[in-house]
């Protein structure tokens, strides 16, 4: 009993509770939408803001912010869509992905955590020489006309309408999962943005926790590029703009703390399916897609709102009852 | 001597070396880079990102951030071209409520930043997706397709010059453009504010530590907000100014110059943990960027389109270099301690 109470005050158990609610509401609206593929559908296209959001979680579990993901999975689709054109195989582009992110990590990493410069100054930097990298590597032209074995799986499905990638990510997230919450070495990152120099104290070093986190966010972005690629068989110069923000939206809604030391991975994966739903979820609604920001803003508010909020009430009343024991232990004495 | 080195220890100085170091270079490898009348033009190109910055400084400089302020241009933008073009408003009437809404989003993100405690990043990322979400509703409104713009603003005289709302955009005052003008006058105003007034004070207070501000008798919480409303009213001008430049009314309008603020603001020397930064930094980072973004096509032929890398390359460079040099100095500093104590 008190495993399931626990599970009901855990952070990410209000994002599910609030993604089924969404589900719900729009199911009110139009029943037609109460269906396996519909539903199914809105798990399986956010399996590119779920790579990004697991990615970026790592990070903002340091207490650190990363905003040239976007930047990066730009990078790894254009790249793995030049392969692709001179028919290469795709380990050879899943292991170029992976590498553009160690790279892209492993610069962040040492600007971040080896130099000191402020985290999100130095990724608004690398995201606009990425940036141009990926318009030098393409020519600043859109890549396209890909070869059969990249765009073949992306619609391949697994099992009762799960796409393969899909089934991919939420196992990569599963191991992350556990990494973060269950090993000695995973929970370092969590240690590391709780309170740094705690952490130093006790013997963890800050900066290969935080380079780490780094290099993980860069291989999640590269192989979110790599999906990129695959689904929508071309890519343009901009491609992935914007998309960290959506990552970090993801993650703020699915209960992980800007501030470093808070939150887990399920929550950043329901963030993400969230995110991704919106805009199908407000067609059957029968609003036009125009509104779909300034849903996704609302949302975000009320969420980081009532999250703030009741942050503060628990540490009034935590503060309270300090107070309080110690006043009566006083009066015990006297 | 020791003022001399004091001069040299200001980040500013350093930002004015920069500054007459690109007009040598470019100058000399491009004559046509020193004309007056195209620098005026780059620096009315990238006028919105100037404006903005100046105020954003102020939000920073209290320990927060602002990422929203580009959507409010957008906002601004299209609320005037709907109110005008459709709800037949008077254009300087249309141009007043769009500013009284964009002090309501400044106030709305700068209330939740400052009374409920949310943090900042997280609350103005919000902002920005409500408020340009909001700006793509309002232009639903118009009859006006979306992708079309509102414009017809009025207008020409008939010798051909700009008058009325048109002015602000198009307009010259003694040979200097109008948004150049303006941009003057804002930047004498946000100096006076932050460098002259018991508010500027308070706002540096905040940002070293907020606490302390609180106890030693400030209102901590209206002041943050009040620098959110600002940054957003600032967001208003810059917006109306560019669609009186354009003639044009569109909800996309500053649609990505977010991260463009942030690096003029940084570059500038303002750190995003409070307590740090100038006016005139921030003035000369945005100046820098701008001439980078002018000259480098001109006189290198880089490609527009590939600006971004550039300019980010010398960002990184930048702020590396600062945060080395400044670990430098602050070890040099403890060994001189460590020595006196000795």
């Amino acid at each position: 009993m008190n495993k399931v109470r626990s599970l009901f005050k855990a952070r990410w158990m209000s994002s599910l509770i609030f993604l089924i609610l969404l589900f719900l509401i729009t199911g009110i609206a139009d029943p037609n939408f109460l269906q396996y593929d519909n539903i199914i559908s809105c798990f399986n296209s956010a399996t590119m803001y779920t790579l990004l959001a697991i990615g970026i979680a790592f990070v903002i579990m340091t207490g650190e912010i990363d905003v040239s993901i976007g930047a990066t999975m730009g990078l790894a689709a254009a790249v793995t869509g030049l392969i692709a054109q001179q028919d290469g195989g795709i380990p050879r582009m899943l292991i170029t992905c992976i590498l553009i992110g160690v790279c892209t990590g492993i610069v962040n990493g040492l600007g971040v955590a080896g130099i000191g410069v402020p985290s999100l100054i130095f990724t608004l930097g690398t995201n606009s020489v990425i940036r141009g990298i990926l318009f030098l590597t393409s020519g600043g032209r859109t890549v396209e006309n890909f070869n059969a074995p990249l765009a073949g799986p992306a619609n391949q499905v697994l099992f009762a309408g799960v796409t393969t990638y899909y089934v991919i990510a939420v196992i990569l997230v599963i191991i992350a999962h556990f990494v973060t919450s269950r090993t000695r070495r995973g929970k370092y990152f969590i240690a590391v943005g709780d309170n740094p120099g705690g952490a130093n104290l006790v013997g963890i070093s800050t900066f290969w926790t935080k380079l780490v986190a780094y290099i993980l966010c860069g291989i999640f972005a590269g192989i979110a590029g790599f999906v990129f690629a695959s689904k929508y068989g071309q890519v343009m110069t901009v491609a992935g703009n914007g998309y960290e923000m959506t990552a970090i939206a993801a993650c703020v809604l699915g209960g992980i703390s800007l501030s470093g030391g808070l939150g887990n991975m399920v929550g950043a994966a329901i963030g993400a399916v969230i995110m991704s739903s919106i805009g199908r979820l407000l067609v059957f609604i029968g609003l036009s897609s125009t509104y779909n920001n300034t849903i996704t803003g609302v949302m975000l508010i009320i969420i980081v709102v009532v999250d703030a909020l009741t942050q503060r009430r628990a540490i009034e009343n935590a503060r309270r009852k300090r107070l309080l024991s110690r006043t009566a232990e006083g009066g015990a004495k006297a | 001597m020791r003022t001399v080195k004091k001069i040299f220890a200001r980040w500013e100085t350093f930002l004015v070396l920069f500054l007459v170091l690109e007009f040598v270079v470019f100058g000399a490898a491009n004559p046509k880079f020193l004309r007056t009348n195209s620098i005026m033009n780059a620096l009315v190109n990238y006028i919105s990102v100037c404006i903005v910055s100046l105020f954003v400084t102020m939000v920073l400089i209290t320990g927060g951030i602002d990422i929203q302020a580009a959507s409010i241009i957008g906002l601004t933008s299209i609320i005037e071209g709907v109110l005008w073009s459709d709800a037949g408003f008077n254009i300087w009437l249309a141009v007043l409520c769009a500013f009284a809404a964009a002090a309501l989003c400044g106030a709305l993100s700068g209330f939740c930043v400052a009374y409920c405690g949310v943090q900042p990043m997280v609350m103005t990322l919000g902002g920005s997706f409500l408020f340009s979400g909001l700006a793509l509703v309002v232009s639903g409104m118009s009859a006006t397709p979306a992708y079309q713009g509102i414009s017809g603003f009025p207008s020409k005289a008939e010798d051909g010059s700009f008058v009325d709302f048109r002015f602000l955009g198009k307009g010259n005052i003694a040979g200097i453009p109008s948004q150049i003008v303006i941009y003057l006058l804002l930047i004498i105003l946000c100096v006076w504010i932050l460098h002259r007034t018991k508010y500027g004070e308070r706002l540096y207070l905040i940002g070293v530590n907020q606490q302390a501000a609180e106890y030693s008798g400030i209102n901590t919480r209206a002041t943050i907000m009040s620098t959110y409303v600002l940054s957003a009213l600032s967001a208003a001008v810059a917006g109306t100014l560019l669609t009186s430049n354009v003639n044009s009314a569109k909800a996309d309008l500053g649609g990505g110059y977010t991260l463009a603020i942030i690096t003029a603001v940084v570059l500038g020397g303002t750190s995003n943990n409070g307590g740090k930064g100038s006016i005139l930094g921030t003035v000369l980072a945005s100046l820098i960027i701008c001439f980078l973004r002018y000259g480098l096509p001109l006189c290198f032929g880089v490609s527009t389109q590939n600006l971004d890398l550039y300019v980010g390359v010398i960002l990184v460079a930048v702020v590396l270099g600062r945060e080395i040099a400044g670990r430098r100095m602050i070890s040099g500093l403890f060994r001189k301690l460590r020595k006196k104590t000795a």
